[in-house]
């Protein structure tokens, strides 16, 4: 993309009075002074809690979960405790305190929040500079890989040892419960998060993200949210599934509350975040940056992002009214007070599905990106990946039923719904037509970014035709609940989503570290996972075919096979994992040092230097054109011109 | 003005150049260039294998004994219709693929930035309309099976289909189906209300399920059958299947329940309709049919 330098005129803000020296109680606050201030309020809380049950009910009581009275509002009133604790131990609330004393923020203020000249030290605090926040989600990102991964390690060796059960059952089931959700968590910052935050404010023109403070406080929002999500194997465990389905979620111990605790804070994190990206890049964008020249990544996390904001909230609600019927006696989803499970279903879903689409959408635009840079080629059909992009962000509202085709709720409401599921193939091509295009006559670089490419759409095809069978009621009646699915959303939301992430991490790694990824080390550690990742869900497709149902820890022997296959895939997956990670955190700290551009993009965050300077820019940029500017002439064309040429120089002889 | 040319030498092929090439001039054109066959090629390979990649698919379906139902050879039909129907779309994307990896477009290799650059095709107008009229159809061509489908299974699953348009035109045994943790129990009502842990059924007698549950969600699947619904605490869903094959089968929960979900399964027995009589006595039931 051509940037011309044109430089604006600075005017003249007029300041505020400086209070105290720039920063001022931020200087106290970092990590550390948010755990203490966190595990202090929460134990306070805690107890005050418990004096206050013990008052009112005299004690010594007993629920019909054979908790002492009084445990669940406790554990609750502690998990608040630690979110308001941990938040005002970063420093979260010392701007809006300061509005209130009435000491507005200065530039220097500003610019220290923005960890400017702090070194490393502003990776722990309450920083609002987009590539300080982008780094923090990385590595966010990174540890509920870890975490989650580690379990999915766990769960397969349950299922491989056919003969024994290693683990007692409520422990299994935690541990499928916790490895659900930590990995959607995990995928939904996984692009948004890191790429979302660093590169887009960059790809778009802008010298940070349109509300910055806003950004600090949904990653801190997000970091806060894990420990009670963790915590809960600790506590009991939440031995329901990912889904945790009412009532089944209502009998299960106080580790629940984690759970829900965690969504909510998680819900209020994704929906700061999506306001942030959504204004930053309708507000922000450089002179000359149309609509028709925005790079097709910024489309894809817009695309993502508004379906986080207007869908989050209902898995909120979900939980909210989950969290009420259990600590306060209401009774939302329990049949035998006039609640209905059903409520609960279709809350939960109507996240659930477009959540699918809040992960892949990013990964498969950020594969788009790379697409042109390593084929030197326009991306084929823009619009028509923009029409995709958006076609499923409005699909994506209307085929959340599909979960529920068996669960008897509303039969007749299958027929129209089996239509729109169906229907969000279309959009879907689109986005497959215009890879294909791209991919079409180039002549790839084969480096990892564009190796993710190939892996995705691979993955992506399969996901597609198994999509297809589960989108099918008929079919959906045999497969539902079975391994199959299992299998099926672990080709999108791994096979496309994660492998895509991988690639775009790999694309980016030199733009946000300043150092090469290890070429040689990485595409080992790529391949060897992607490998292990066929052999682990093929065998998992033969699985559901056979009808094994899901989230069992024992089962009949016929099944046995797939299973042993099954889970050395999964090692497999997890050893290629470690290389690659090993890879990142070789590459970070000693890896080639890499130029501003290192792939020779277009786009405006590979015309900034490497590392990115302080404001992304010395001097604003002027967009002229669209970052697919690629390629020569096609020759075929040339020679069909020459031809045409050719026969009207023939025909005009004839005609005259 | 004279129409015949005179100073013009005929044309030696039968269609001469003109102005504006037709259709399947252009088509043939396309066809010449080097890479058009081998993708096409690719296309029909890949599509063949994907095809009998579904045999496969249904033979591990039926590994375990079915298909039991009707409901069950319907869904086995409609696999096979979905896959023929996304083969080709699949051959392709595939092909191109596998083309592209394999370099058969060429490719740039090493550290080094490439050098030259690739045809600059910011899009194709036929190509786009072409594929999205393609998908588009296939779609709606999914879409309309799938409803026909689905009113098919519906119809005999919920005992809707006519009396005299049933096997055998007998008349459907009510069974209450109760999912608990972890067990599930079946109940006769028209047979005195015999209570069983096991499903008993004659062959070719159309059952209705009236599934509950006493506890938390459940789901009741009959594997072989194809036939699953929810068991609901405090509603009463409703299923239903003609079972065409004697033998045993299996009756798996499909929704995590608790502890011991791996656990909450049992047999579906399907037997004469003497022993079914037989069993009934047995169980200390009456024939009131």
């Amino acid at each position: 993309m051509s940037a011309t330098a044109v430089i604006h005129e600075q005017k003249h803000v007029p300041q505020p009075r400086q209070v105290g020296k720039p920063g001022g109680f931020l200087h106290r606050t970092n990590f550390t002074t948010a755990v203490i201030s966190g595990i202090v309020l929460a134990a306070i809380f805690y107890f005050i809690t418990g004096a206050i049950v013990q008052k009112v009910t005299g004690g010594g009581q007993q629920n019909n979960l054979s908790l002492p009275d009084g445990l669940q509002q406790q554990i609750t009133m502690m998990y608040i405790g630690w979110i308001i604790g941990f938040m005002a131990g970063i420093g979260a609330f010392a701007g809006p305190i300061r509005w209130m004393l009435g000491h507005d923020l200065t530039h220097a203020d500003a610019e220290y929040m923005a960890g400017k000249d702090m070194g490393r030290k502003k990776f722990w605090k309450y920083t609002t500079d987009h590539k300080v926040v982008g780094i923090q989600y990385l590595i966010v990102a990174l540890i509920l890989f870890g975490l989650g991964g580690l379990l999915a390690m766990l769960i397969r060796t349950e299922l491989g040892v056919t003969w024994a059960e290693v683990f007692n059952p409520n422990f299994y089931n935690s541990l499928i419960g916790t490895h659900g959700i930590v990995m959607i968590i995990a995928m939904i910052i996984a692009v948004t998060g890191p790429l979302g935050n660093f590169i887009v404010p960059i790809m778009c023109g802008a010298r940070d993200m349109a509300f910055p403070r806003l950004n600090a406080l949904s990653l801190w929002l997000l970091v806060a949210a894990i420990p009670p999500l963790v915590s809960n194997l600790l506590m009991g465990g939440i031995r329901d599934g990912w889904t945790v389905y009412q009532p089944l979620a209502d009998q299960a111990p106080v580790g629940m509350i984690g759970y829900q605790i965690t969504i909510i804070v998680f819900a209020f994190s994704t929906g700061i975040a999506s306001v942030n990206l959504i204004t930053t890049v309708v507000t922000m964008r450089a002179r000359g940056m149309t609509w028709s020249r925005v790079p097709i990544f910024v489309y894809g996390v817009v695309g993502s992002s508004i379906m986080g904001l207007i869908w989050f909230p209902m898995f909120q609600y979900s939980q909210i009214l989950a969290l009420s019927d259990r600590v306060l006696q209401t009774s939302f989803y329990t049949p035998a007070s006039g609640g209905s499970v059903w409520l609960y279903e279709n809350l939960f879903w109507l996240l659930g599905h477009p959540e699918v689409y809040v992960i892949v959408i990013p990964a498969t635009a950020a594969l788009l990106e790379i697409m042109p840079v390593f084929l030197r080629k326009p991306l084929f059909s823009y619009k028509l990946a923009i029409a995709g992009i958006f076609g499923i962000v409005g699909l994506s509202a209307v085929v959340w039923v599909h979960h529920m085709y068996m669960t008897g709720w509303a039969p007749s409401s299958n027929y129209p719904f089996m239509m729109s599921t169906e229907m969000i193939s279309i959009p879907f091509s689109f986005l497959l037509l215009v890879m294909l295009g791209t991919m079409w006559r180039g002549k790839p670089w084969m480096k990892l970014p564009m190796m993710a490419v190939y892996a995705v759409i691979w993955n992506k095809v399969i996901g597609g035709i198994t999509g297809v069978y589960l989108s099918d009621t008929p079919v959906d009646q045999y497969m539902h609940g079975s391994m199959f699915v299992v299998a099926h959303f672990h080709f999108m939301l791994m096979g496309a989503g994660l492998f895509g992430a991988m690639g775009a991490i790999a694309y980016w790694f030199p733009k946000m570290t300043n150092r090469y990824l290890d070429e040689l080390v990485a595409s080992i550690g790529f391949w060897t996972a992607f490998v292990g990742f066929q052999i682990t869900f093929f065998a998992m497709f033969v699985a559901g075919l056979q009808g094994m149902p899901r989230r069992v820890l024992q089962f009949d022997q016929a099944f046995n096979m797939a299973n042993w296959i099954s889970t050395v895939g999964a090692y497999v997956i997890g050893i290629g994992m470690l290389i690659f990670l090993y890879a990142m955190i070789t590459s970070w700290r000693s890896g080639k040092l890499a130029p501003g551009n290192p792939w020779g993009a277009h786009t405006l965050e590979a015309q900034t230097e490497t590392p990115v300077p302080h404001e992304n820019f010395p001097v604003l940029p002027v967009v002229t054109s669209d970052p697919y500017d690629f390629g020569v002439p096609d020759p075929y064309e040339m020679l069909d011109d020459a031809e045409l040429e050719a026969n009207e120089g023939v025909s005009k002889v004839g005609a005259s | 003005m004279s129409t015949v040319d005179e100073r013009t030498p005929e044309a030696e092929e039968p269609e001469s150049p003109t102005n504006r090439p037709p259709g399947m001039h252009l088509a043939t054109r396309w066809m010449e260039r080097p890479y058009a066959r081998r993708i096409i090629l690719l296309t029909v390979i890949i599509s063949a294998v994907i095809i009998a990649l579904t045999f496969v698919m249904v033979a591990f379906m039926n590994l375990s004994g079915g298909p039991a139902s009707d409901i069950q050879g319907e869904i086995e039909k409609t696999m096979y219709v979905l896959t023929f129907t996304s083969a080709p779309l699949m051959g392709f994307t595939l092909a191109i693929l596998t083309y592209s990896w394999w370099g058969g477009w060429g490719k740039v290799k090493g550290p080094e930035e490439p050098t030259e650059e690739g045809p600059a095709i910011r899009t194709n107008g036929v190509a786009v309309v072409a594929w999205i009229t393609v998908c588009s159809l296939l779609a709606a061509f999914l879409v309309i099976w799938g409803l026909v489908e689905l009113a098919t299974i519906t119809a005999s699953s919920y005992g809707s289909v006519p009396a005299n348009q049933q096997p055998n035109a007998a008349k459907a045994i009510d069974i209450n189906v109760t999912g608990q943790q972890w067990v599930w129990s079946f109940q006769y009502p028209d047979q005195g209300k015999i209570t069983s842990s096991e499903l008993v059924v004659p062959i070719n007698v159309p059952l209705y399920f009236n599934v509950t549950s006493l506890d938390v969600v459940h789901s009741f699947w009959v594997v072989e059958a194809g036939v699953k619904i929810d068991a609901n605490p405090g509603a009463i869903t409703n299923t239903g299947f003609t079972p065409n094959k004697l033998g045993t089968f299996n009756i798996r929960c499909a929704e995590l329940c608790g502890l011991h979900h791996a656990y909450m399964e049992t047999n579906l027995r399907v037997v004469t309709q003497e022993q079914f009589d037989s069993w009934v006595r047995e169980m200390g039931g009456a024939k009131t049919s």
